[in-house]
């Protein structure tokens, strides 16, 4: 009685990493993911100088990090549901609790609090790698199902814009 | 894909398009991050720009194809930075502390402009609203608000004793 989209829970890793591989944002900052489980996932992202945020503090850019929370919790929306469907963010809300220094590398938590039909509420922590200090929280809202005639004629029919 | 990005046709009175404001771009260029998008820093009729060509690097959702939403948040951030920095009597480099985001409506692969404006400027504390848009800046993309923190001599020391 599976729904045709619906994935098995032990392909779930293997499908997120299929997914993060085939978003070119994620693949320029070298998002990987490092864990899926039920409604919650893991992932890394390497620093490098062009991510930083001055020439002189070796620093992180708030921007990586919330580019690195919106992926993750995209993909936590997808480890609650384990369905694969279009998703788009309504809205999300950062926190920078401390500066992310760049000789670590960042570790996003995703968790998917609460599922509905149409949305998807998520918690994303964001900690240095070395000595799991959170550096960063953040909370998003997905809209499930977006754009479904898109997201499916995405092959045959480009939008000329 | 690498012919996606548009010109600044969409600036308002953009007879002099790419003009530069010295001042944001080179508050622009400090930032590594920044120059790695491609910021650039644009005058319109109602006032300055930050302009965000597309490319692929970019993209979040290839099927649309759409910009990543985390793109459209480092618009949002540096360009509230930026503003924040440039109206500092001693253009103090401010600290994001949060920001959030409205994604109005969806990002399609072209070229973004944002637009700050300064909700309140204090001594230790800036928020600024920015507005993001395509095609059309009478229907904007996505929305977000940023505080940031100025830092004093004071705050300086606070940071020293852990935050």
């Amino acid at each position: 009685m599976a729904k045709p989209n619906t994935v098995q829970h032990s392909n779930a890793v293997a499908t997120a990493w299929q997914l993060t591989e085939q978003v070119p944002h994620g693949r320029e900052l070298g998002m990987q993911v490092v864990s899926v489980d039920q409604g919650q996932v893991c992932m890394r992202l390497t620093p490098q100088s062009w991510m930083f945020s001055q020439e002189d503090t070796k620093e992180i850019c708030t921007s990586v990090l919330y580019s690195l929370a919106d992926s993750a919790g995209g993909l936590a929306v997808f480890a609650g549901a384990l369905e694969l469907m279009p998703i788009a963010t309504l809205d999300l809300r950062m926190d920078y609790l401390r500066p992310a220094g760049g000789d670590q590398a960042l570790l996003a938590v995703a968790t998917c609090r609460h599922l509905t039909d149409e949305v998807a509420f998520i918690h994303c922590d964001i900690l240095s790698e070395g000595n799991r200090e959170l550096l960063a929280t953040a909370n998003a809202t997905f809209m499930r199902n977006t754009q479904g005639q898109q997201f499916h004629a995405g092959g045959r029919e480009r939008e000329s814009a | 894909m690498s012919t996606i990005g548009d010109s600044a046709q969409h600036i308002s009175g953009a007879g002099e398009s790419g003009k530069e404001c010295p001042d944001w771009q080179a508050l622009l260029e400090r930032i590594p991050y920044a120059r790695h998008l491609g910021l650039e820093v644009q005058r319109g009729d109602a006032g300055v720009l930050v302009h965000l060509p597309c490319r692929e690097a970019l993209i979040g959702n290839f099927m649309l194809p759409a910009l990543h939403g985390g793109v459209l948040g480092a618009l949002i951030e540096l360009t509230a930075r930026v503003a924040a920095q440039s109206q500092d009597a001693e253009t103090r480099c401010p600290r994001i502390l949060d920001s959030h985001i409205n994604y109005l409506r969806s990002a399609k692969a072209r070229s973004t402009f944002a637009r700050a404006d300064i909700v309140r400027q204090g001594r230790r504390t800036s928020l600024v609203q920015v507005t993001c848009w395509q095609g059309d800046e009478n229907k904007p993309i996505a929305t977000g608000q940023v505080q940031l923190l100025l830092p004093t001599m004071a705050a300086q020391q606070e940071d020293r004793h852990g935050h």
